[in-house]
């Protein structure tokens, strides 16, 4: 089956970082069946989100800034699959990729549901596409860490009504492995 | 002490954490009357002296809203900025971290994770402090930010002779950590009445995009 996957890539070296080459062979591997954007999050022109609220009471849905986010927007609404790629910095996934994640509230919907006795925004779209964490360790990570983000990201999951299914570290998992989780289709030959 | 205050809304000046802060400052600086330099995460100029700032404080306060239920993408920016270093003498790292949703499990994660930086950093933790329920604050009318403004004056009384967050306004501010049975029964009898999007719908009118409450521009 056709999937369309989209790899958030938090790099924030000058794309020459062990990480970006392995989404790069991950990306070609996953095209020779599957529609893969890629988002070199860093070298794109993004804003921080300011908090204005545009996108949900001025132009639902529709964010007020100018920038490159609105290919990122349309792109994970509308795949199977995200890849959260980052390198872990101060422990957590870099700002590129915060920043971007801050972004998505575009997607959803203003109005409050509770769920599980917490508030939670109720969908804007039918479908949330689930995610992977793909990450690569700093100096001292260590299980305490990857708990943490795990549970940072499980609560993100929570607000936009999809699922993390995994997390692999690029220094352990090869392309391969991470194909067949996405696809359920051994890439191995 | 001297205490440096970073406010890490991307709302800037015009912020809910601009607003406590002023409070907090006026409980603290009947205390201690030497005025207290606050920096802005979100003016660029500041952010990129903000490390720099850091590294010549004793104690620092961070304020800032809960962003997906974790710091803004300008905060984590400037935690880069800071991380990688040992800071001797350690320094006093606190932290108040406010939010829309009104329960405090929201940032159950983000805690945990401040707490270890503090520690990565080799600062003195003073703790989190987190209180829910905050968005809306710039237009409600005295009387309805009366109570939560007195408590973030006396929180800077009490900081300014403790050098600490006063633990029953701390733990106070907590709860609910998660709503009640009773809570959820009202909550949704009351959403069938449409009076839970009361504000956002009043936001929604005001700027005449009630109907297209609904789109989605971006589907393909
Ligand atoms: C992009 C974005 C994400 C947010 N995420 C959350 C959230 O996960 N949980 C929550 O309770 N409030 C969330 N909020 C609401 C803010 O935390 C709240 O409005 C806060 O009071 C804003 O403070 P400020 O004016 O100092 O920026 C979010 C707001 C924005 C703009």
């Amino acid at each position: 089956m056709n999937m369309k996957i989209t790899i958030l890539n938090g790099d924030m070296s000058n794309g020459t970082s062990d990480l970006s080459i392995y989404i790069g062979n991950l990306a070609r591997q996953l095209k020779e069946n599957h529609s893969v954007d890629v988002f070199p999050l860093h070298k794109m022109n993004l804003h921080y989100c300011s908090g204005c609220w545009s996108c949900w009471w001025k132009t639902p849905g529709q964010c007020a800034k100018h920038d490159e986010a609105e290919p990122i927007f349309r792109s994970v609404i509308n795949s199977d699959f995200i890849i959260f790629a980052s390198p872990l910095m101060a422990g957590f996934t870099s700002s590129a990729l915060k920043k971007t994640t801050d972004r998505l509230i575009v997607l959803l919907h203003p109005y409050i549901k509770l769920k599980n006795g917490e508030s939670h925004h109720r969908k804007r779209y039918d479908h949330y596409p689930n995610f992977g964490l793909l990450l690569q360790r700093e100096l001292g990570t260590d299980e305490e860490d990857i708990q943490i983000v795990n549970t940072i990201y499980d609560r993100f999951a929570l607000n936009f009504h999809n699922e993390r299914k995994y997390t692999r570290f690029i220094e352990f998992t090869n392309a391969d492995e991470i194909i067949y989780e996405i696809t359920g289709n051994t890439a191995i030959h | 002490m001297k205490l440096v205050i970073f406010n890490g809304s991307p709302r800037y000046k015009k912020s809910n954490s601009a607003l406590l802060t002023e409070q907090f400052l006026k409980g603290y600086n009947r205390f201690c009357p030497e005025p207290v330099p606050v920096y802005y995460l979100a003016n660029y100029k500041q952010r990129e002296a903000a490390a720099e700032i850091f590294k010549q404080a004793e104690t620092v306060l961070l304020i800032f809203p809960l962003y997906t239920d974790c710091m803004p993408g300008i905060v984590k920016e400037f935690f880069e900025n800071i991380a990688g270093e040992s800071y001797s003498p350690a320094k006093k790292v606190g932290v108040i971290v406010q939010s829309g949703f009104p329960e405090s499990i929201h940032a159950e994660g983000l805690e945990r994770y401040l707490k270890k930086l503090v520690l990565r950093l080799n600062c003195e933790y003073l703790g989190t402090m987190i209180k829910g329920g905050v968005e809306g604050i710039q237009s409600m009318p005295p009387s309805m930010t009366r109570k939560l403004y007195g408590k973030f004056q006396v929180l800077g009384e009490y900081f300014a002779q403790n050098n600490s967050f006063e633990p029953g306004i701390t733990e106070k501010f907590r709860k609910p950590y998660r709503f009640s049975r009773t809570y959820i029964v009202i909550f949704t009898l009351l959403s069938k009445t449409g009076i839970t999007n009361f504000y956002w719908n009043g936001q929604l009118k005001k700027n005449g995009a009630f109907e297209k409450r609904f789109a989605r521009p971006y589907l393909d």
